[in-house]
């Protein structure tokens, strides 16, 4: 591969990474100059709203399933109460996960090759 | 996982290892199908991993990938690549509160991704100030070193693979969507949270159904802040 195609990685690579890196130094600044003791009160409204509307947009993103079929959103849908309910008995991060993963791979195992296959 | 409560841990690097395992339901497929992706492209396979280590930034690395294959102008690749990690720019302000300063920290920004981020951000509140940096190594290198992992397997077998076990890389980022749910739930307790993350999870999906894929993210999340304020200033001025 020629020059170019370094130069393309070194500059998106620098620019992503300011992206990360700056505005946090920023805002430890801002922070620092306000005296503050680290708390949501501490930053403005509107940055405090932003990372769980964030969090909640790529939770919409990443609920379409890979094949997205009729079996595919009815795993999402199962596999996604069947979290939450494990979530509300354990209040744990890992197993709801991982008995949510199971129950998704069910469905999409006996859709596509256990007795519901065809 | 309760957003307020505080928690004990003996070792903040083990935790953040044990924290960001479910991420890598999502990275390992989605890093193999880049692998095979930069292979057809015509990407070698030590440049493919390059691009995983420096740049580390999903859709980006799929568009840059597919820009340089088709010939597009290197200053294009550049700012459409940059344009797409723009929303990167309100993570670092966001967990700002619990960061201390400190040497390390802006250079662990390079593994603030999008689930890094949505798990720092409820973890690093319910951790000891002198705990958070080692939690938040454990997690960034786990899903930087998963990423790079399945990159390389994607390039060396990531055919043999996705025709051996398809069902794999169908079933495994279901760890994702069910990782974030777990984030944003404990959010559900006041009546603009509720309705603004719930419209938020709803636009953001109809927007990628949509085929607007990069602008998805941003463009919910922005619905949704205002959807909040709305709502919020409603129930104030209603009382």
């Amino acid at each position: 591969m020629d020059n170019s195609f370094w130069i393309v990685i070194a500059a998106t690579a620098t620019g992503t990474f300011a992206m990360r890196s700056l505005p946090l130094l920023w805002m430890q600044r801002h922070l620092e100059k306000r005296e503050c003791n680290g708390s949501m009160d501490d930053i403005p409204l509107w940055l405090s709203i932003s990372g769980p509307c964030m969090i909640a947009a790529m939770t919409g993103t990443s609920l379409i399933p890979a094949t997205p079929d009729i079996t595919g959103w009815l795993a999402t849908l199962i596999g996604s109460l069947v979290t939450l309910l494990c979530w509300y008995k354990t209040r744990s991060l890992g197993w709801p996960i991982v008995v949510g993963v199971a129950v998704f791979g069910l469905i999409r195992w006996l859709a596509d090759y256990g007795p519901l296959a065809g | 996982m309760n957003s307020t409560s505080h928690f004990t841990i003996h070792s903040p690097w083990r935790q953040g290892l044990r924290d960001a395992l479910p991420l890598l339901g999502g990275y390992i497929p989605v890093a193999i199908s880049f692998g095979l992706i930069a292979m057809q492209a015509g990407i070698s396979i030590w440049e493919a991993i390059a691009i995983s280590t420096i740049v580390y930034a999903g859709a980006s690395q799929f568009l840059f990938v597919a820009m340089f294959a088709s010939g597009a102008p290197l200053w294009l690749i550049i700012i459409m690549t940059l344009l797409i990690n723009a929303r990167h720019v309100v993570y670092g302000p966001n967990i700002a509160p619990w960061v201390p300063r400190g040497r390390a920290w802006p250079l662990l920004m390079h593994g603030l991704t999008d689930q890094v981020f949505a798990l720092a951000l409820i973890r690093l509140p319910q951790l000891e100030q002198h705990q958070r940096q080692g939690w938040f190594t454990g997690a960034m290198l786990i899903a930087w070193f998963s990423w790079i992992g399945g990159t390389a397997l994607g390039a060396i077998a990531g055919e043999e693979l996705t025709r051996r076990w398809p069902l794999l890389g169908e079933v495994m980022p279901f760890a994702l969507p069910a990782l974030f749910l777990l984030l944003i739930i404990p959010k559900f307790v006041s009546r603009p949270w509720v309705i603004s993350l719930s419209i938020t999870v709803i636009i953001a999906l109809v927007l990628k159904l949509g085929g607007l894929i990069n602008v998805a993210i941003p463009l919910a999340a922005g619905c949704g802040m205002l959807l909040y304020y709305a709502v919020d200033y409603r129930e104030k001025h209603r009382g």
